[in-house]
């Protein structure tokens, strides 16, 4: 696999405060890198320092195993923080300046205010735009290059549920063209659903990273009770795919390994001669895996 | 010059832009209409202040005080670019530091060409309305005055650049930039032995424009020295690649 993006304990101090600490990652070509981690954690810091915006304290990084350069940032797209313009100027004239600092033609310009839905508005000033079209917009001059990687920095914030869902979709679908892009995000259920790979960013310290499915996907839970609790607890300690039981009152909260489902406590308890009153899958929220992944190492 | 062909994308709808060109334009033409009409004992001071060639310098001199103005434009331009964090974008995409200095050096060399032909423009209007003599020689005698205008207005500005992207914010940046011209530069003169203070860059961009009636000032007063017109040019370039690489090192030194 490529590597597009390669950090190498990339650290970033603005005066006592440690914002970025030691990040290390790699993104590879056709992923969909998700940056998570809740409000100053240090995601747009480590954007701002891979797009050249902000000097790294130490550390390094490299873009398609190169140095940043013209040639480099051209092949990358990118939209941090805030959408940046001109408000005085029009849409379209805004994404003139863009075209020309890109070195790409105008004729790109109307395809992709298409994509973001502004083509109808590419006559209004900037300053005259809701949050949401400037967003959008912010969007459509990161892609007006078609470039390889494209970078977003919290493209979904101040868009309402509709937009969102339009936005997430055009990211879907910028990546089944096979381009790879890295998002920063603190909704976890965001990069759930968009993500392929996630970094848990946590006081600037990168906290897991890996395949979405395997950091973001903690075991379920499985509730029963039965008349007799304290029978079941006799049969649960010799089962040996319960991987750890709670009694909690008269119920009993319980996960198992991996590749085994209630199906299989049931069928125990039924063979052991229980009969369960209740049998409950409670999927784990992300809210508290998160939590779970930021409290087992701090 | 695709620097410049951007900037010209966001300057020329740029109403503030006008304005200030406007106010130049205007208020310079109608301070040199209104002083050729004033008459000091019997003579219209048209008459003997705007003959040409003498009249290159004096326009120059006149012109100088509106350098304020064009710094101010410069100012607003590049803090605006911090306000809306366009500077930052630009780098994000594909713009080096450096680059974005030149592209406002663009700007300066462009407005002080614009300003430089105007005075052309008025020199010739006023300077023939006046001038009895209307040789080539008599005309054209002194036009050297305006080259050394176009320096000084590159200068100020260059100076003006710097402030911006030092302090980021317009109002600071322009009264930091008013009060080093004006109060710190002058005082810091006042305590400086005459040999080194000639050299200072307020004095020798000063000196590129100077005072019509200096030689009788000069008569009653000791005379301050100056520096000779080439070598006053030389030095102000000096400063204004000074100011430029000061600039691009606060660029390169900070964070976007």
């Amino acid at each position: 696999m490529t590597v597009i993006l390669d950090s190498n304990n990339l650290s970033k101090r603005f005066g006592s405060i440690q914002a970025v600490d030691n990040l290390s990652i790699k993104v590879e070509q056709g992923s969909i890198y998700g940056i998570l981690g809740p409000n100053g954690s240090g995601k747009t810091t480590t954007l701002g320092m891979v797009l050249d915006v902000i000097r790294p304290t130490s550390g390094s990084f490299t873009w398609f195993g190169q140095a940043i350069t013209r040639g480099t940032k051209q092949r990358v797209g990118a939209l941090l923080e805030t959408p940046n313009f001109y408000p005085y100027l029009t849409a379209r004239k805004n994404m003139e300046i863009v075209a020309t600092i890109k070195g790409v033609s105008n004729a790109n310009i109307n395809p992709v205010l298409q994509i973001v839905g502004l083509e109808e508005r590419k006559h209004t000033t900037f300053k005259g735009f809701s949050l949401g079209m400037k967003q959008r917009l912010a969007i459509a001059s990161a892609l007006l290059n078609n470039p390889e990687v494209l970078v977003l920095d919290e493209p979904t914030n101040g868009l309402d549920p509709e937009g969102i869902a339009e936005i997430r979709e055009l990211i879907l679908s910028i990546a089944s063209e096979g381009k790879t892009i890295i998002l920063a995000s603190h909704l976890l259920d965001e990069v759930e659903k968009v993500c392929t790979h996630v970094a848990v960013l946590q006081g600037g310290v990168l906290r897991a990273e890996g395949p979405v499915s395997t950091i973001l996907s903690a075991k379920d839970q499985i509730i029963i009770s039965a008349p007799d609790t304290a029978r079941v607890l006799e049969v649960l300690r010799q089962l040996p795919f319960v991987e750890k039981f709670q009694p909690d009152r008269d119920l009993v909260h319980l996960s198992l390994q991996d590749n085994f489902s209630s199906a299989d406590v049931n069928k125990a308890m039924f063979d052991a001669g229980i009969v369960l009153t209740q049998l409950t899958v409670r999927r784990k929220s992300l809210e508290a895996q998160f939590l779970e992944i930021i409290k087992k190492q701090s | 010059m695709n620097l410049l062909r951007i900037e010209l994308h966001k300057i020329l709808p740029y109403r503030t832009v006008w304005v200030i060109l406007a106010t130049f334009a205007i208020l310079l033409t109608l301070f040199l209409y209104a002083s050729s009409q004033v008459t000091v004992n019997g003579q219209q001071l048209g008459d003997t202040m705007y003959r040409l060639p003498a009249f290159w310098q004096r326009l120059t001199y006149i012109a100088s005080y509106f350098n304020l103005l064009f710094s101010i434009l410069i100012i607003v331009l590049i803090t605006d670019e911090y306000s809306f964090r366009t500077l930052r974008q630009q780098v994000i995409d594909g713009l080096s530091r450096a680059e974005l200095v030149m592209a406002k050096f663009y700007v300066i060399l462009t407005l002080a060409a614009i300003s430089t032909l105007f005075l052309l423009l008025l020199g010739l209007y006023f300077g023939l309305l006046y001038s009895t003599e209307r040789s080539l020689s008599a005309i054209f005698g002194q036009i050297e005055a305006l080259f050394y205008y176009f320096v000084q207005s590159v200068g100020y500005m260059t100076l003006a650049m710097l402030f911006a992207f030092l302090i980021k914010k317009s109002g600071l940046a322009i009264v930091g930039f008013i009060a080093y011209t004006i109060i710190v530069e002058p005082l810091i003169r006042f305590r400086l032995p005459e040999a080194i203070d000639k050299y200072m860059p307020m004095k020798v961009m000063g000196g590129l424009t100077p005072m019509p009636l200096q030689e009788v000032l000069d008569q009653i007063t000791t005379p301050s020295e100056v520096l000779s017109p080439a070598l006053a040019t030389l030095l102000a370039v000096v400063y204004i690649a000074l100011f430029w690489l000061f600039s691009y090192y606060v660029l390169r030194l900070r964070d976007l």
